[in-house]
């Protein structure tokens, strides 16, 4: 009898910060890729390097704390804190050289070559243009700075987190008249600062030189060249760009705090104050400089990174902004109209009424999601709406829908959760927004996220109180909803009704329903559901009978689900996982038969949506949900997990799989050491899922539209008077 | 379509819940919303007899949240009720009343024999189900956090209820007061119901075999709705697979519990309790199924607003269930049926000939019935004094379906039948009762005392009594070849009190023609 092996052993895991590194790889992969258009690299570049922060605001910091803590206790793959901690400084050191030599070896050279020139060194200028930027400075840059000098009286300034700064070694003027020069200046050495603004932008056009050439040039070397204006009494020594990141985990202990509100802005406050835990400063910065940084920043060796190029690459998101480059970048893609809603009359309410309506974002237009609740706002009939907020966008139409519900009589619950990372600014102004317009605003609950997208209007018809529902993957956000790839169902299913009303009764304190119909939710009932469904999966294919999974996430590294999916593909269940980010499984697991393949894909629209595809012995069932297979939604936040009930919407649904798995220029395959490559294409057709998507809904919306023209009927006057 | 939107709100022992209704005849019940808030009043009820001020804060802000909610449903109307945990306040009056004054919610008050009976009425609100169940002898069990209730049904008829004591959170309450060992607990379950169940057993079930147990509770009937079991089917269980379910919560620790069978924590302890409540019913009454409907008082009370407002037609016979539950408490205490039936049968007909003259509804009717079969019942005490003991076992006996004020006026009735009537000054003295309550007393104690007057020999056979009333004057035709002599005399004393109360002369005749 062969030994049964133990799938939860460590070996059989990967580390979820090497693997998040190794997604930030696959997307600088994208930036390197000659195939895409030059300002689409920029904009990958730009994306490796804004996620680069948080990874460290947030993951390494939770880990420095860890080991500050000493705190020993191994991760999934069997490493501590501090072993981690070096294997991410090894490999966040060998990617950003990756970073920068993509910028200055490939990007640079291919802009030039493209009628872009990044002057590099403000030493670079001509006169004319010296004049030109010097202005510029005096005028625009000058009044809102605020150099600091440090001396015995005065103490280092705070630094703020992710804030490029310049720093400087300056000395008194005249220190050598008393012809001790040598001496003085050794002595008089002084640490000066100012943080390049970060309300001005970042990139400064400078007049062209030359027909269809366009020249820019970084803010900071601007106010480096003028250094000497903003310290007067000051020569000026060396000058050297900096940045610092700190502790930005926020770990509100969530019973202790009575207002939860002011318990956030408490916090946000305190972020910038947060331990430093990573420098970045140009190469060749003088020593004494960096010196006095380290010591005061308490900084260590291995968290300096010494950069070959300008410091924080976001800019290159508004370099990518940049008009007249257009041929340079993929054509922008207008979001179609959904086809189910635009083919029937009536309001939204008649039209889902008729039949459930799948959404797929951004191919598919958020409009409809907008709509539903801007038109319950406005209808009679409409008793309540109901509605989790995570992450909405500036200038929210669905906010000022739900504030007009409101102002309108309706009963208009909001759960804002506060606790959504780097967002909470903006969800307290929105907060106190609704509240103002007499929603009944509920903060998040204690000790947990609520993270499930969940829209619930509850209308008043002829046969009786009708619940529709909105269901998604993504957040009610109509602007990312042009960027982030996600699905939702609309739906006045009684059993989803019921249970989305259970789920608000328990978001607003009340207690859990005695049973669900088809919702399952987090933290309580999902990981179970997840675990039932692997495991019947397993079940099925020992009894022979059809067994497949295909699932569809961001990421994945829990290890009771990894641990069901091995011992399910041991079984023989074949398993297809596309999941774009973190994902601690193996693919070389003994036992497991080749029968897990992972895949990423990674292309200009971020792949968001949660899909579960279930064989069950050939009756297959297909979820969506706001969960990944992670931890954290399973287990520490509020999350749900919907059936796709419609056969018809099933059918669509398992297309996106469908699609999504034969793409074999996009996706990246996992190898058995972890790591990530494309596919051999020869011999096999060029599909890109995501361009598939953009092309189908395209020509739906065209032969919806013939079909329009064609339905056009003149009405034959039949009276003359 | 037309329909209402009604809410039900129960203030249990240990949770406040609120259901919302759509009613109508078409679709019937249909729940739209259901709300709950765990609140454990019992807690202090039980202990301190009365509630804190913390949880009437908490009580009076929920309250007024389920305002909103109803108002959100546009709701035409709400019954709202209290059991147990506000009933044993010893201020429960002056806590309603605080209660409507800051939330604008009025709580009825059920008594335990009301609240059962609604319970009862939710389940038997699920129909064909019920009726299929009750045509074995079943045990109704209703589980609440001061009590459980346990009723007798066996061909569709109900044959007993009786209420012991302590429910699952007084349990719990009272096992917090004790030392204990965790393996000791399932004695101490035993030994706190053991006793009064093995009296019930010995009483009403005897040597029959008990086939089914409906059980109504809040934590092992979610279990079973669930069907997170293995074995479990809407609610139904074998009691063999369910004995197999408790033996293996014993081994689990409460967080095990809770995250096998997806339910809070904190409520591990009270399904403990209540599982191993039901397998020594199960055990003691040998029962072969388990059936949890899966509904809540909330249920009930929506029912009875429904059938009350003849929005919905009743599927079972309730009034029905009351009169037999009087018949066998006639029967525990020997009383002679025939008569009684006899009895109940004259009264019924005096009643109805009666309407335009008493003025009483359906209700009283159900009232003068209950009274007829019981008013000999204190015989099995004392033959001397029949009236104060008749009064006694009434009070003293549950009766589901009526309250506790409809107890105090039967019970009344079946005293002053013998016992001379006193009046409202008098009686007040002793009583709570209203005027209203009063006025019942002694309308139906009148027809109650001129029916017992017919048969004091017990000689008359009832079959043909003719009624007619004429002017002020009722004339009573009597057709039995017996002597009456006795009858005639207690008649007259007897009619005095009935002319007193309605203003007519009844007048007794005699024939004796049709016999020979």
């Amino acid at each position: 009898m062969r030994e049964k092996i133990d799938y939860g052993k460590s070996e059989f895991y990967q580390n979820r910060e090497l693997s998040w590194l190794a997604f930030n790889n696959r997307i600088l992969g994208e930036a390197r890729d000659k195939s895409n258009p030059l300002f689409e690299r920029l904009k990958f570049l730009s994306i490796t390097s804004s996620n680069l922060d948080e990874f460290f605001m947030v993951r390494v910091a939770s880990l420095k704390d860890m080991v500050n803590a000493d705190y020993v206790k191994k991760d999934i793959a069997g490493m501590t804190p501090g072993e981690q901690l070096e294997k991410i400084n090894q490999a966040t050191h060998e990617f950003v050289e990756m970073q920068y030599s993509t910028y200055n070896r490939s990007l640079l050279p291919l802009l030039k070559q493209n009628g872009l020139v990044v002057v590099e060194k403000h030493e670079e200028l001509s006169e004319e243009d010296c004049g030109y930027v010097d202005r510029y400075f005096q005028d625009n840059v000058y009044p809102v700075l605020t150099p600091m000098a440090v001396d015995s009286s005065r103490p280092f300034p705070l630094i703020r987190n992710k804030s490029l700064n310049l720093g400087a070694l300056v000395s008194k003027k005249g220190a050598e008249k008393h012809g001790q020069k040598k001496e003085a200046h050794k002595k008089e050495l002084e640490f000066a600062t100012v943080q390049v603004p970060s309300v001005l932008p970042r990139i400064v056009q400078l007049p062209e030189a030359q027909a269809g050439v366009k020249r820019v040039i970084l803010l900071e070397q601007i106010i480096e060249r003028n250094m000497d204006k903003l310290f007067l009494n000051y020569d000026i020594v060396c000058v050297y760009p900096f940045r610092i990141m700190r502790n930005a985990d926020l770990a509100i202990d969530e019973d202790d705090a009575a207002d939860l509100l002011k318990e956030i802005e408490r916090q946000i406050k305190k972020r910038q104050w947060g331990q430093a835990i990573r420098l970045e400063v140009e190469a060749g910065i003088d020593q004494k400089l960096l010196q006095i940084i380290k010591k005061e920043l308490e900084i260590e060796e291995r968290d300096i990174y010494n950069i070959a190029g300008p410091l924080d690459l976001t800019f290159l998101m508004k370099m990518y902004g940049l008009p007249g480059f257009e041929k340079h970048k993929t054509a922008p893609y207008t979001p179609q109209p959904v086809e189910a809603l635009a083919s029937m009359d009536g309001s939204i309410f008649d039209k889902i009424r008729k039949q459930d309506i799948l959404l797929h974002h951004p191919y598919e237009t958020f409009a409809p999601v907008v709509e539903f609740i801007q038109q319950a706002a406005k209808d009679p009939d409409v008793l309540a709406i109901k509605q989790t907020l995570y992450r909405v966008s500036g200038n929210s139409p669905i906010i000022a829908a739900l504030a007009q519900a409101a102002e309108n009589g309706k009963q208009v619950s909001v759960l804002v959760e506060l606790k959504a990372r780097f967002d909470e600014e903006n969800n307290i102004v929105w907060a106190r927004k609704l509240e103002q317009a007499g929603c009944h605003v509920i903060y998040g609950l204690v000790g947990l996220k609520t993270h499930s997208k969940i829209t619930l209007v509850v209308r008043r018809e002829e046969e009786g109180i009708r619940r529709y529902v909105h269901l998604g993957t993504g957040n009610y956000n109509d602007q990312t909803a042009k960027l982030y790839t996600d699905t939702g169902i609309l739906t006045c299913n009684e059993a989803i009704g019921e249970d989305a009303t259970a789920v608000f009764n328990m978001l607003s304190g009340y207690s859990e329903p005695l049973s669900w119909n088809k919702l399952s939710l987090a933290p309580l009932w999902l990981k179970d559901k997840f675990l039932y469904l692997i495991g019947r999966e397993k079940e099925n294919a020992k009894q022979n009978r059809p067994a497949k999974i295909i699932a569809k996430m961001n990421s994945l590294c829990d290890l009771d689900i990894i641990k069901a999916l091995y011992e399910a593909a041991a079984a023989g269940v074949k398993i297809e996982l596309i999941v774009r980010g973190i994902c601690c499984l193996r693919v070389d697991v003994p036992g497991t038969h080749d029968n897990i393949t992972v895949r990423s894909i990674v292309g200009n629209f971020l792949e968001h949506a949660r899909i579960f595809y279930f064989e069950n012995g050939g009756m297959p069932e297909l979820y969506m949900g706001s969960a990944d297979w992670m931890p954290r939604n399973l287990e520490r936040r509020v999350e749900i997990l919907f059936p796709v009930i419609d056969s018809r919407l099933q059918d669509e649904v398992y297309h996106i799989l469908e699609t999504q798995l034969r793409d074999t220029v996009k996706a990246q395959f996992m190898q058995p050491d972890g790591t990530y490559e494309k596919l051999d294409r020869r011999g096999k057709e060029a599909v890109i899922a995501q361009d598939e998507f953009c092309k189908e809904y395209m020509a739906r919306s065209q032969t919806q539209k013939k079909e329009a023209q064609m339905a056009r009927t003149f009405k034959p006057e039949t009276h003359i008077e | 379509m037309a329909y209402k939107t009604f809410a039900a709100i129960d203030v249990g022992s240990y949770e406040l819940a609120m259901k919302i209704f759509e009613i109508s005849a078409k679709n019937g019940m249909k729940e739209v919303d259901h709300i709950r808030h765990k609140i454990e009043l019992g807690t202090d009820s039980y202990l301190t007899g009365k509630l804190s001020n913390d949880r009437i804060d908490e009580l009076c802000r929920m309250l007024r949240e389920f305002t909103q909610i109803m108002d959100s449903y546009k709701v035409e109307s709400y019954r709202a009720y209290g059991t147990s945990a506000i009933r044993e306040t010893e201020n429960a009056m002056i806590l309603l009343d605080q209660i409507r004054t800051r939330t604008g919610i009025d709580i009825g008050l059920l008594s335990n024999s009301e609240q059962r009976f609604l319970d009862y009425k939710s389940v038997a609100s699920k129909g064909q189900s019920f009726a299929d169940i009750i045509e074995q002898p079943t045990a109704f069990i209703d589980i609440g956090g001061g009590s459980i209730q346990i009723s007798l049904f066996d061909k569709d008829s109900l044959v007993t209820t009786q209420n012991i004591r302590p429910g699952v959170l007084r349990m719990r309450e009272e096992l917090g007061k004790l030392s204990y060992r965790s393996y000791q607990l399932e004695e101490l379950v035993e030994e706190m119901i053991g006793g009064s169940l093995q009296s019930f057993k010995e009483l009403f079930v005897g040597d029959s075999k008990i086939q089914n147990i409906i059980l109504v509770d809040d934590y092992v009937s979610n279990i079973l709705q669930k069907s997170v079991l293995k074995n479990v089917d809407k609610g139904h269980m074998k009691t063999k697979d369910f004995l197999r379910f408790v033996s293996g919560l014993k081994q689990k620790k409460p967080q095990e519990i809770a995250e096998e069978l997806g339910i809070p924590q904190e409520n591990t302890s009270l399904l403990y309790l209540s599982a191993l409540m039901i397998q020594h019913m199960i055990e003691l009454l040998g029962a072969q199924m388990l059936w949890a409907p899966g509904v809540s008082l909330c249920d009930g009370i929506a029912y009875e607003y429904a059938e009350k407002s003849k929005l919905l037609r009743a599927t079972h016979n309730f009034e029905q269930d009351i009169v037999a539950c009087a018949r066998e408490i006639n029967k525990r205490y020997c009383g002679n049926d025939k008569r009684a039936r006899a009895r109940e049968k004259v009264a019924l007909r005096l009643f109805d000939n009666m309407k335009k003259i008493h003025g009483q509804s359906k209700r009283e009717r159900l009232l003068l019935q209950i009274a007829a079969i019981l008013c000999d019942c204190g015989k099995y005490i004392s033959l001397n004094n029949v009236g104060e003991c008749s009064y006694s076992i009434v009070m003293a006996t549950e009766m589901i379906g009526l309250s506790h004020l409809e107890r105090e006026i039967v019970a009344n009735i079946v005293k002053y039948v013998t016992v001379p009537f006193e009046y409202y000054d008098t009686l007040r003295k002793a009583t709570t009762m209203d005027r209203e309550s009063y006025l019942k007393i002694a309308k139906l104690t009148a027809i109650i005392r001129l029916v017992s007057s017919l048969d004091i020999s017990h000689k008359a056979e009832y079959d043909d009594v003719k009624l007619v009333i004429k002017d002020d004057v009722m004339m009573i035709t009597l057709e039995t070849p017996a002597d009456l002599t006795l009858e005639l005399g207690m008649f007259e004393r007897n009619a005095v009190f009935f002319e007193e109360v309605y203003n007519i002369k009844p007048v007794i005749k005699q024939k004796k023609s049709s016999v020979f």
